[in-house]
C-alpha cells in the first residue's frame, strides 16, 4: 500500500508544478504579444528616421558628425548588459553573461579605464558571483520599456561621448530576429559608425523624388538625426532584449509543462501496476486463507 | 478631396500617437512656428519643443512635442518625435522641476552649457503649453 501511496503522492506534485509552468506559459505568450507590438511600433519610427537619412544623403550632404567618427585612441569605454530581472527563461541570461564576459576581459585588457554597467537582477548577481563590480546597475528595465527612461540613459551616455569622458559604448544584448532565432550578441553603439540608409546605391542616387526643403539646412537637422538615432538603437537594444526574454521564457515553460505531461503519465502507469499488483496479492491471501480451511 | 485634407502621422519611439486626416497643422520648428496647409511642398524640417496644433473640422487638438523632425511630402505630414503629450496631460510641476534642476548643472565647458540649455529650453516650453492648456 506504501508505495502505491507514495506515487500518488508524487503525481499529484508533479500536477501542481505543471499548473505553475503552464500558467507561466501563458503569461508569457501574453507579455510577448504586447512587447512584440512595442517593438513594431519602434520599428515604424526607426524606419521613418532611416528613410530620412536617405533623404539627407541623395540631397548630396556629406554626414560627418561627431558621433560617426571613432577616436584614435579609446581610453575610457563603457560595456552595458541588458539581462532578465526573473530567471525560469532558459538560457536566456546565462547566453547574455557568456558574451559579455569575454568582452569584459577583452576591454579590460586593451582599455585603460572600462566601465561596466549592468540591467536586471539575473546579470547583477551573475557578475557579483565572479567578483567582478559593476559601476551602476539598474533593476527597473522590465518588460515594458519607457522610451523616456532609455532617453535619459542615453542621454547619459551622449553627454560622457561629447565631453570626452567615454570614447566607446558596447552593449551585450539578445538580438530578435524572429520568433524561432534571437541570438546573444555584443554591438558596439557607440561611435556610431554609420547612419542606415548613408549608403547610396546607383539606384536610390536617380531616383526622381520631391526636392526637399531642408529647414533650417541640412546640416543641423544632421546635427539632430544622429544623437536620436543613438538613442532609438539603443531603445531597440532593451525592447529586443525584452522581446527575447518573453520568447525564451515562453519555449523554456512549454518545454517544462510537457515534461511533467510525460512524469505524470510515467508514474501513473508505474501506480497503476503497484496498485493490482497489491490487489492481486490481497486475493492470493484471501485463496491462500480459503484453502487453508478447507485443509 | 486629396488637395484639401492633410494626412497628419505622429510617430514616438514608443508608438504611433495618432494618424488623422487634418486640414492645417501647426508645428513648433527649431527657429519658429511652421503652419502646413494641403499642398505645401516638400520639406524635411528640425523640430524644436513646443506646441503642435492639429486643426480638422473647426477642432483643434493641441500636443506638446519633444523635438524631432517633421517630412512633408505629398500631402503627407508625417512628424517623429521623442514624446508626444496631449497639452491637457502635461505635468507642469514635473516641468517646473526640470527647469530648477537645469539652472543647477553646471555650465563650465560649450558642451555642459548646451546641454543645460537644451533642458531648459524643454521644461520652459512644457510649462508654455501646461499654462496655454489650462488657460
Amino acid at each position: 500500500m506504501a508505495k502505491a501511496r507514495a506515487l500518488d503522492k508524487r503525481r499529484k506534485s508533479i500536477r501542481n508544478i505543471r499548473k505553475i509552468t503552464r500558467t507561466m506559459e501563458l503569461i508569457a505568450t501574453a507579455r510577448f504579444k504586447k512587447a512584440m507590438d512595442r517593438a513594431s511600433a519602434a520599428t515604424a519610427y526607426t524606419n521613418r528616421i532611416t528613410a530620412l537619412v536617405a533623404e539627407l544623403a541623395t540631397a548630396g550632404l556629406e554626414v560627418s558628425h561627431p558621433l560617426l567618427v571613432a577616436r584614435n585612441e579609446t581610453k575610457s569605454a563603457a560595456l552595458l548588459v541588458l539581462t532578465g530581472n526573473r530567471g525560469l527563461c532558459g538560457g536566456y541570461n546565462s547566453n547574455v553573461i557568456r558574451m559579455a564576459l569575454v568582452r569584459w576581459k577583452e576591454l579590460q585588457e586593451t582599455v585603460p579605464s572600462a566601465r561596466l554597467e549592468l540591467s536586471g537582477k539575473r546579470g547583477i548577481s551573475a557578475f557579483k558571483y565572479r567578483h567582478i563590480a559593476a559601476e551602476r546597475t539598474f533593476t527597473q528595465f522590465e518588460d515594458k520599456v519607457r522610451f523616456d527612461e532609455v532617453d535619459e540613459l542615453a542621454g547619459g551616455y551622449l553627454e560622457d561621448y561629447i565631453t570626452g569622458r567615454l570614447d566607446r559604448l558596447d552593449v551585450a544584448y539578445t538580438k530578435f530576429d524572429s520568433i524561432a532565432r534571437q541570438a546573444a550578441v555584443v554591438e558596439t553603439l557607440l561611435p556610431l559608425g554609420s547612419l542606415g540608409g548613408t549608403d547610396v546605391t546607383a539606384d536610390t542616387a536617380k531616383r526622381v523624388g520631391p526636392q526637399y526643403e531642408f529647414l533650417p539646412s541640412a546640416e543641423s537637422i544632421l546635427e539632430e538625426v544622429v544623437p536620436t538615432s543613438f538613442k532609438v538603437k539603443l531603445f531597440k537594444c532593451f525592447l529586443d532584449a525584452a522581446v527575447s526574454e518573453q520568447v525564451a521564457r515562453m519555449v523554456a515553460m512549454k518545454a517544462a509543462t510537457e515534461n511533467a505531461d510525460k512524469i505524470i503519465k510515467h508514474l501513473t502507469m508505474t501506480y497503476n501496476r503497484a496498485r493490482q499488483s497489491q490487489i492481486t496479492g490481497e486475493i492470493m491471501e484471501v485463496l491462500g486463507g480459503v484453502e487453508a480451511l478447507k485443509g | 478631396m486629396a488637395d484639401r485634407f492633410l494626412s497628419c502621422i505622429v510617430v514616438t519611439p514608443e508608438a504611433t500617437v495618432r494618424e488623422t486626416p487634418a486640414q492645417f497643422v501647426v508645428l513648433p520648428l527649431y527657429d519658429g512656428e511652421i503652419g502646413i496647409a494641403p499642398g505645401h511642398s516638400a520639406m524635411i524640417g528640425r523640430l524644436g519643443y513646443g506646441e503642435m496644433r492639429i486643426s480638422q473640422g473647426g477642432r483643434t487638438d493641441r500636443y506638446y512635442v519633444d523635438g524631432g523632425f517633421v517630412q512633408v511630402s505629398g500631402n503627407i505630414v508625417s512628424v517623429l518625435t521623442n514624446r508626444a503629450v496631449p497639452a491637457t496631460q502635461l505635468n507642469a510641476q514635473a516641468a517646473a522641476d526640470q527647469l530648477e534642476a537645469a539652472r543647477r548643472r553646471p555650465a563650465h565647458s560649450p558642451e555642459l552649457l548646451a546641454i543645460r540649455e537644451r533642458q531648459q529650453l524643454q521644461a520652459r516650453a512644457q510649462l508654455r503649453v501646461a499654462a496655454k492648456a489650462r488657460s
